[in-house]
């Protein structure tokens, strides 16, 4: 018998590793979520504005499996340690619904990732940007979430448009019903800016002289952080649930071993 | 007379050559060579059909050639009036030497100046050309242009919105968890089924490391004596 209480020894010192990684990687979430929420890029109204915020309600979703893990991992911790029944059965099954609220959170964020795409970006500047008659209030709020979000990701990232300024030309936009083509081909912060905020040569950024206007689309710019964060919450939570998995399987195995 | 020059495009490098109302030529620098200083050269817009029979002698500011009658009433226009002091030849390099057709919105809507340089109307095509008057005598004309045709602008409804199709990451992640999933709660469902049958246990079951039940056989039996004494 010494030979399986070792074995015994062996499991219960994996489980609690197991769980001391559970609880760094749930506080590891909780951080990781509370940065993508905290929104430090303002893309924010664009993702209201499709009506479909799904990477952000998983992020949050993320804030609170975060914590749910880590005090979850210290009930396991003492389980395993006590070797009591009731404990780890609770144990197990609080972490099997956290392990289903993460998994919505993961497969949520993978998912509209695929959503967003350039199209639907530039189909939503051309519609929503500087739109002078909104229908409603809650249309109004999102109009100038967009403005506002546009006019500050040209100026701060030097780019015009989603694909460039000919997207101002190619297709018809509710800038363009109040601003006509001669004096704004392309919006005025597409022009390059001195520090006073205007325009360094606005003759020939109507023109599109390179150097006095931004020529390069402003898609990389939303994408970026976009994807880092769909990617963050999707892969770090899968990488997480799949540690979680082998551990509650040991401790399934741990619990049916133990003598009541 | 004729000049052998053709008014032609700015280079494709300008962004805004062609807008939805405005295009951008090139100066004629170095093209009217043999001429007075106290000519005026005129830039001429017209559509492709009044360019056959163009009368030279009409002369700006006539309601044949008002902006603010094209392309309606009046076949061609006439805008950008200037001396040749302001087209320098040899053009100094690094210069950019344009002409931007379309430019005053101003005075797109003011009768009262008909040589306006205002936003084309439409996307053309059009024909160029410049002419050069000295008092209301033309003295010297260039060839006219290539048609120019602006661009046009789609509705944003024609934007293709294919639905995102699913990634293969998104796919693969999916169906990883819930397989994961599935065999936890299979395992649970096992463990409840199981709970208290010790038909798994087997001889390798473990004690808890307290024992506790000792003391409670002992007090059992010492109160079974002093009975029996009785």
């Amino acid at each position: 018998m010494a030979k399986s209480d070792d074995g015994i020894r062996i499991l219960q010192g994996l489980l609690v590793f197991g769980n001391v990684v559970i609880a760094m990687c749930g506080i590891a979430l909780t951080a990781e979520c509370i940065f993508f929420v905290s929104d430090p890029h303002g893309l924010y109204p664009l993702l209201e504005a499709t009506e479909n915020d799904d990477i952000y309600a998983a992020a949050w979703i993320g804030i609170f499996v975060g914590f749910a893990l880590f005090a979850l991992s210290i009930l396991g911790i003492v389980g395993v340690i006590q070797s009591s029944r009731t404990l780890l059965l609770v144990y197990i099954i609080l972490m099997l619904i956290t392990y289903a609220f993460e998994m919505a959170s993961c497969i949520t964020a993978a998912t509209q990732r695929d959503f967003l795409t350039p199209n639907l970006f530039l189909k939503q500047m051309l519609e929503m940007y500087q739109k002078s008659e909104t229908a409603n209030n809650n249309d109004k709020w999102m109009t100038e979430g967009v403005t506002k979000t546009w006019d500050k990701l040209m100026l701060q990232n030097q780019c015009c448009g989603v694909q460039g300024p000919s997207d101002w030309q190619e297709y018809m936009s509710a800038f363009r019903h109040t601003h006509n083509d001669a004096d704004f081909p392309w919006p005025r912060n597409c022009c390059v800016m001195d520090a006073q905020g205007s325009p360094v040569n606005l003759d020939g950024c109507k023109l599109g002289v390179p150097g006095y206007y931004n020529s390069n689309g402003c898609y990389d710019a939303i994408s970026g952080p976009m994807n880092t964060q769909a990617w963050g919450v999707a892969w770090f939570g899968f990488a997480i649930l799949c540690w979680t998995f082998c551990v509650l399987l040991g401790t399934m195995f741990y619990w049916s071993r133990i003598e009541y | 007379d004729k000049i052998e020059y053709t008014p032609v495009l700015a280079s494709s490098a300008l962004g805004g050559r062609t807008t939805t109302s405005t295009f951008v030529l090139e100066q004629p620098r170095c093209a009217f060579t043999t001429m007075q200083d106290r000519a005026i050269i005129w830039l001429v817009v017209a559509v492709p059909d009044a360019v056959p029979d163009f009368n030279n002698s009409v002369g700006p500011g006539t309601p044949e050639r008002a902006f603010q009658g094209f392309p309606t009433n009046a076949s061609a226009y006439m805008t950008l009036n200037t001396t040749l002091l302001n087209y320098p030849c040899p053009t100094s390099p690094g210069d950019i030497t344009v002409l931007r057709v379309g430019s005053e919105t101003s005075c797109a809507k003011d009768e009262s100046r008909p040589t306006c340089n205002g936003p084309l109307p439409g996307p053309g095509p059009y024909r160029v050309k410049f002419l050069a008057l000295e008092g209301s005598e033309p003295v010297a004309e260039t060839a006219w242009s290539e048609p120019i045709t602006l661009r046009t602008a789609q509705s944003s409804n024609l934007i293709p919105m294919t639905d995102g199709r699913h990634s293969a990451g998104m796919v693969a992640l999916t169906s990883i968890l819930s397989i994961l999933f599935a065999i936890l709660l299979a395992g649970l469902v096992a463990m409840l089924v199981f709970w208290g049958s010790d038909a798994c246990g087997g001889s390798s079951t473990f004690s808890k490391p307290e024992a506790v039940t000792v003391q409670r056989y002992n007090t059992h039996h010492v109160y079974d004596q002093p009975a029996a004494r009785l």
